[in-house]
Order: C-alpha cells, then sequence, then structure tokens
C-alpha cells in the first residue's frame, strides 16, 4: 500500500518517478549518506502527504481555516534539516517557516501540531489565541512568529543567534522571511545588528510570497552592504541545499557572520519532483534499497493519517482561553462594567453618601 | 582587568551619598555581578559609557559580550534582545533618549507584550532610558513615553522618583519575568537635592506597589517622578496656610497600584492628579475613570488634574517652562480643591 492509499486520499500524491541517474537536473551531486537521506526523504514524504491531508480535510469542510498560503516547499524542510536540530534545547533555533511548516517539522512538530494549528484548536500552544505559526519552543529549537510584521523575526532570532554566541555555544539560528520583508525597515535593523555583531544567523528570504513587489532588488547586494554571505537556491538538488545551508551554518558558528540565501519560488509540482529526483538518487547510490525507501513513505503517511484521524477529537479554544494572563505575575482582569457589579463594593457603613441621607 | 566598582558605582559600599543616575549605575552593576545571563546593549554604552554615563566602566569590567554597543537601530537590537530573553538571558536595553523608543515600538508592543498571550513564554527584558523635559533638549530628546506604552497589555512600566526606589526598582525589574519599561528623568540624574544614601543591603522594590511620599489629610496628590518633587515643593508653600497634603508616588505605572490611591482617597476625599506626560490621553484620565469606579462616594469634589499642555515640548527655554507643570500650577490646583 503506498502513501496515497494508506491516507485514503483517492489519488496518487507521491508519484514517486524513479528517473534517472544522479544529477538529472544537470549537476553532479554526492550523495548525503544513509541517516541524513533517510530524514530528508522522511521529511519530505511527510510534508508532501500533510498538504494533501490539509487540502483534503478543507474541502471536506474539516478543516475552516484560511490556506490560500499554505503550501509545503521542501526546500525549506532540507534546508532546516541541514541545521544541527536537537530536541534538549542545545540545538540550532529555527523559525518555525512561513506559508511551510517543512521547517517546523524538520526541528520535530509532528503532522498533529501542525492540523492543531491550522484548526485552531485550543491544544495548541497559544490555545488558538493568534493566527499564524507562533511557536516557541526552545528544547526543540523552534522560535517565532509567522504572523510577526516584516523582519521583526530577524531581529529576534538574531538576537537568539547572538545570545548563542556569548555563551560560546556551537549553535546557530535559521529565520524564513518573505522577500517583501526586504522592504520593511525592521528587517534592515534587524540585518545590520546580525551583521555587526557577526550573528551566526541564517536568513531564508522566501522568493514569489504574498504581497510582493520588491522584484527589482538585487538581494545579493543588500546581503553585500550589510558584510554577509549571499546564497541562492533555486532548483538545486536536497543534496547541493543541504550542504549550502551546513556550510553557511559553519561559517556562522565560526564567528564569519550571517549568510542570506534567497529561495527562487517553484511551482508545486517542480517542488515535490526535486524530492522525487532524490528519492531515486537516494536509492541509485545504494543509501537505501526501494524497500526502504517505500517503509519510509508508508510510515510518513501513517503519520499524517494518524494525526488527520485525531483533528476532529482535539478540543477547540475554550472562552477561558481567552482570558489567559499577559503577565507572568497578574490575574486577568474581567471589567465588572460588563458583568459584575463593582469590586469590591464599598462597605454601607462607611458610605458617606449613605450615611448623609 | 578591575575588578573593584568605578567610584560612581560604589556610592553604597563606602557610605556616600549617590545620585539618581549613581542609583541605576549601581543596579545594573551589581545585577551583573549577580546573575551572569544580565547583560546590556545599546548605543555608545561600552567605549564612551553612554551618553549620560550610566555605564562607564562596564566595559572594562564585564567585557564586550556583556556590554554590547549597538548600530543606530533601536527595533533591531530590542527585537534582538527579545530573541536573547527566549534564550534565558537577562537583557537590559538602554535607549539613548527615550525619545527613540519609537522605533521599537513594533516589536514591543507585538511581539514581545503578546509573547506569554501567544503560548510562546514570557520575555523577561527591561528597556531604560531617559525621559522628561527642563533641559532643554526640544522635541526629540524630553519626551514622557509612558503612555504610548501604558494601553499594552503584556507590558510593565516603572517611573521612579528618587535613587533608593530606582536602584531597587531596576533591580525588582531586571528580575521580573515580564518586559518592562523603565523611565529614568534625566532632571533628577544628577539633581543634587536628590543625592541620599542608599541601603546596603542587596534590596529591590517589589514593583506595582505605590509608596506615601507624604502623609496629609487635606488632599492627596497623585503622582511619579519628577513631579514627586514639585509637589513636595507645593506641599511645603501649601503647609503655610495650613493645607497638609497627601503624596501617593506611584513608582509604577503599570500595573497601577489604584488600592493606594483609594485608601488615600478615602482619608482626604479630594484628589489631584499631577505629571510632566501631556494631558490628552495621559495617565490622570485613567486614574480618574478608576477612581470614578472605586471609590466615587468618597469624593467630595472634581477630580482634577495639573499636567503639561497637549504639545511637542519646546526648546526654548521660556516656552519650556510654559509648557511643564510648575509648583505654581500644584499650588493654584491644590488650593481650588480644598476650597471646593
Amino acid at each position: 500500500m503506498n502513501g496515497a492509499e494508506i491516507l485514503g486520499l483517492g489519488r496518487q500524491v507521491t508519484g514517486l518517478v524513479i528517473s534517472g541517474p544522479a544529477g538529472s537536473r544537470g549537476y553532479p551531486v554526492t550523495p548525503l549518506g544513509g541517516r541524513v537521506a533517510e530524514d530528508l526523504l522522511y521529511l519530505g514524504f511527510q510534508g508532501r502527504f500533510l498538504e494533501a491531508s490539509v487540502r483534503n480535510l478543507a474541502s471536506s469542510g474539516l478543516l475552516d481555516t484560511g490556506l490560500s498560503n499554505f503550501g509545503i516547499d521542501v526546500r525549506t524542510t532540507v534546508i532546516a534539516r541541514a541545521m544541527r536540530c536537537g530536541q534538549d534545547g542545545r540545538g540550532d533555533l529555527c523559525h518555525p517557516g512561513l506559508r511551510s511548516p517543512g521547517p517546523a517539522l524538520a526541528f520535530g512538530a509532528t503532522p498533529l501540531e501542525v492540523l492543531r494549528h491550522l484548526a485552531r484548536k485550543g491544544t495548541t500552544p497559544a490555545s488558538a489565541r493568534t493566527g499564524g505559526w507562533s511557536w516557541t519552543d526552545v528544547k526543540r529549537g523552534v522560535m517565532g512568529w509567522g504572523g510577526a510584521r516584516g523582519g521583526m523575526m530577524t531581529q529576534v532570532l538574531a538576537g537568539a543567534a547572538l545570545a548563542c554566541k556569548q555563551r560560546g555555544e556551537d549553535r546557530a539560528a535559521l529565520v524564513f522571511e518573505t522577500r517583501a520583508t526586504l522592504q520593511a525597515g525592521g528587517w534592515h535593523e534587524g540585518m545590520n545588528l546580525a551583521g555587526a555583531v557577526r550573528a551566526p544567523l541564517i536568513v531564508v528570504v522566501e522568493d514569489g510570497l504574498p504581497s510582493d513587489s520588491s522584484e527589482d532588488m538585487d538581494v545579493e547586494a543588500v546581503a553585500a552592504s550589510y558584510g554577509v554571505a549571499f546564497e541562492r537556491v533555486a532548483e538545486d538538488a536536497h543534496e547541493r541545499v543541504f550542504r549550502m545551508v551546513a556550510s553557511a551554518r559553519r561559517r556562522a558558528v565560526s564567528g564569519e557572520g550571517p549568510t542570506v540565501i534567497v529561495l527562487v519560488p517553484l511551482a508545486e509540482e517542480d517542488s515535490w519532483a526535486l524530492h522525487d529526483d532524490f528519492a531515486a538518487r537516494v536509492v541509485a547510490h545504494g543509501d537505501a534499497t526501494q524497500s526502504v525507501l517505500d517503509d519510509i513513505e508508508s510510515a510518513a503517511a501513517t503519520a499524517v493519517d494518524h494525526a488527520s484521524g485525531r483533528l476532529n477529537k482535539e478540543p477547540g479554544p475554550s472562552a477561558r482561553d481567552a482570558l489567559a494572563p499577559v503577565l507572568t505575575d497578574a490575574v486577568p482582569v474581567v471589567p465588572w462594567t460588563r458583568r459584575d457589579p463593582p469590586s469590591p463594593a464599598p462597605p454601607p457603613s462607611t458610605q458617606r453618601a449613605i450615611d448623609a441621607d | 582587568m578591575p575588578t573593584e566598582a568605578p567610584p560612581h558605582v560604589n556610592r553604597t559600599r563606602v557610605g556616600e551619598a549617590a545620585t539618581f543616575l549613581e542609583a541605576i549605575s549601581e543596579a545594573l552593576w551589581e545585577e551583573m555581578e549577580r546573575d551572569e545571563r544580565v547583560f546590556l546593549m545599546g548605543e555608545d554604552i561600552g567605549a564612551y559609557g553612554g551618553a549620560f554615563k550610566v555605564t562607564r566602566g562596564f566595559l572594562d569590567r564585564f567585557g564586550p559580550s556583556r556590554v554590547i554597543d549597538t548600530p543606530i537601530s533601536e527595533g533591531g537590537f530590542t527585537g534582538a534582545a527579545a530573541g536573547a530573553a527566549h534564550m534565558g538571558l537577562r537583557p537590559v536595553v538602554e535607549m539613548q533618549f527615550m525619545d527613540f523608543v519609537s522605533p521599537a515600538y513594533d516589536v514591543l508592543t507585538n511581539y514581545i507584550a503578546t509573547s506569554l498571550y501567544r503560548g510562546a513564554g514570557p520575555i523577561p527584558l527591561v528597556v531604560r532610558g531617559p525621559v522628561g523635559g527642563g533641559n532643554r533638549g526640544g522635541p526629540f530628546h524630553s519626551q514622557n513615553v509612558e503612555m504610548a506604552f501604558f494601553h499594552t497589555p503584556g507590558l510593565k512600566i516603572v517611573y521612579p522618583s528618587n535613587p533608593r526606589d530606582a536602584k531597587g526598582l531596576l533591580k525588582s525589574s531586571i528580575r521580573d519575568d515580564d518586559p518592562v519599561i523603565f523611565e529614568e528623568h534625566k532632571g533628577l540624574y544628577r539633581a543634587p537635592h536628590c543625592r541620599e544614601v542608599l541601603p546596603p543591603d542587596d534590596y529591590v522594590i517589589p514593583l506595582g506597589r505605590a509608596r506615601t511620599a507624604l502623609e496629609g489629610e487635606h488632599l492627596t496628590i497623585v503622582t511619579y517622578g519628577l513631579m514627586v518633587h514639585r509637589s513636595l515643593d507645593a506641599a511645603t508653600e501649601l503647609a503655610r496656610d495650613g493645607i497638609r497634603v497627601e503624596i501617593i508616588d506611584l513608582r509604577t505605572l503599570l500595573p497601577l497600584d489604584e488600592e493606594a490611591v483609594a485608601a488615600s482617597l478615602r482619608k482626604t476625599g479630594k484628589l489631584l492628579i499631577v505629571h510632566e506626560d501631556t494631558r490628552t490621553g495621559g495617565i490622570a484620565g485613567e486614574i480618574a475613570i478608576r477612581m470614578n469606579e472605586r471609590a466615587f462616594e468618597w469624593l467630595d469634589g472634581p477630580i482634577l488634574r495639573v499636567t503639561a499642555i497637549d504639545s511637542p515640548v519646546p526648546f526654548s527655554g521660556e516656552l519650556e517652562d510654559y509648557f511643564l507643570p510648575s509648583v505654581q500650577d500644584v499650588v493654584t490646583a491644590a488650593r481650588y480643591l480644598v476650597e471646593y
């Protein structure tokens, strides 16, 4: 049974094409090796099934959320996986992603956590109090908010990276921004600081997202103006993207400072074709057998299937969730004028107006 | 590397009176000595020691990784401080003048203040810096910024009036798990009348609690910062006519110690609110409505306010003196209320 059948999607969504020799897109590719290759395969399949499942749930009316901007770009998954993901609070830091939850998946998010968020469930960290990705779990290395205004997350992740550098830790941070964000002053302030203090930061600029009106901006020149390195990812093989990011990470933690990576937009099918090509190369190089590949695909599908099945059992937010404290030491204040009498009510014996009567 | 604190952050140890500015320096120094997670960010705070020299000598002692000179990008380094706070550090961000906090308004209100609510955990950081007029600094170096943030759930705002409070409140702010806006009136920084010998121990003053700066019975004045001193001067003048004023120094504006205000109002029956910030949307309006809700039956007169005029802060000394609340303004309003 393939992944699509496990998910009951009614159509083939994986469509693996074992299409030919390594480097079928025209450049030589050196294999990544077993563990990393298997991780990337799993994460890619998982993202692909998750995307299909989200659309399936939405079309079935089971997921009532704005999905116009949802779409997993497998390259963001590869980029995130090239960081040092940890689950113990000692790994790298990663923004959870913009339209793609691929980075969050790479840093340990489960499909159910992604679906909870999209479905605005009360079981999300923010109990559905905010839109966008608001997910900060320092232990897993996830930090950020997709709903933050342009450039703000570059500032925040730069600070997280700086904290790692101050403590002499072998850690770096990765943030995703839209290209349009490069017009925001906040991004430039964050980038300026990151460049000045040589923060171990990697900034991925996702091209082609909505509200993009910066086509003419020369991002390489912008990066150079802050004295930081620049890379571009287009239809690059997973192996190349992985190594590029790993190299940027090495530079970052060695004190050479940030790297800006532009992600050239791809059609969704081209993104998945990259993954299929990668799968083909993994088998061709002998890093995994076809049987192992099938097992990985099935495991990813099963995980997504399980999450989709669980979603409707997850509770929505309660009214109490809306009154969550905004300070660590304060109780939420319910204005008495709305429902309750004044509190504390003046004791009658001391009400001078009454006494005067 | 010197291990002793420089003279301006050593007053308490040698038993000398400290200025407001020295008290701020002491608080920062002691907290950095106490907790290695505490670090400073700001413009020219390292080699230059800060525009007002609050951090003079800090770079030598704590090094460039804990005393970070930043580019002129208040939004950028305040956002970065948030990221560092996520990572368990305790950043203290200096605004060279608090007027310059406006570029950081976005990250402070939209990201930092909402963090706990968004399920992203608390962000313990302090944004501190000089505020206030009277130094002929003009519109961009004289503002009071409290009300720009007062309406934002998730922030705390502290505005001390004397060296003892400044030190104790700043130490509390650094140790607090919530983000704190800490305002320091530059007119108090080196004011001779404001010098005092500070307690020798590692004291803190809890946030959210006002103090009674002067006990009285005829009228309550609620105020904070430099205006505490103006109000005390007014009280001295009023006392010559037998008018005994009670002065409540708020110390923390958010959370507001409304119980302290209500308790004093129940005692005197008259309430005058004095602040240097401009009038419309000033904290006086919020205090007035809260007392209307909580203590209306005790009011024996209208709640009045003495504030700056609704205008940018003028540059000319003559204009600025007219713009700012004066002792005579407070005296006049107090007499009117007492006679009401």
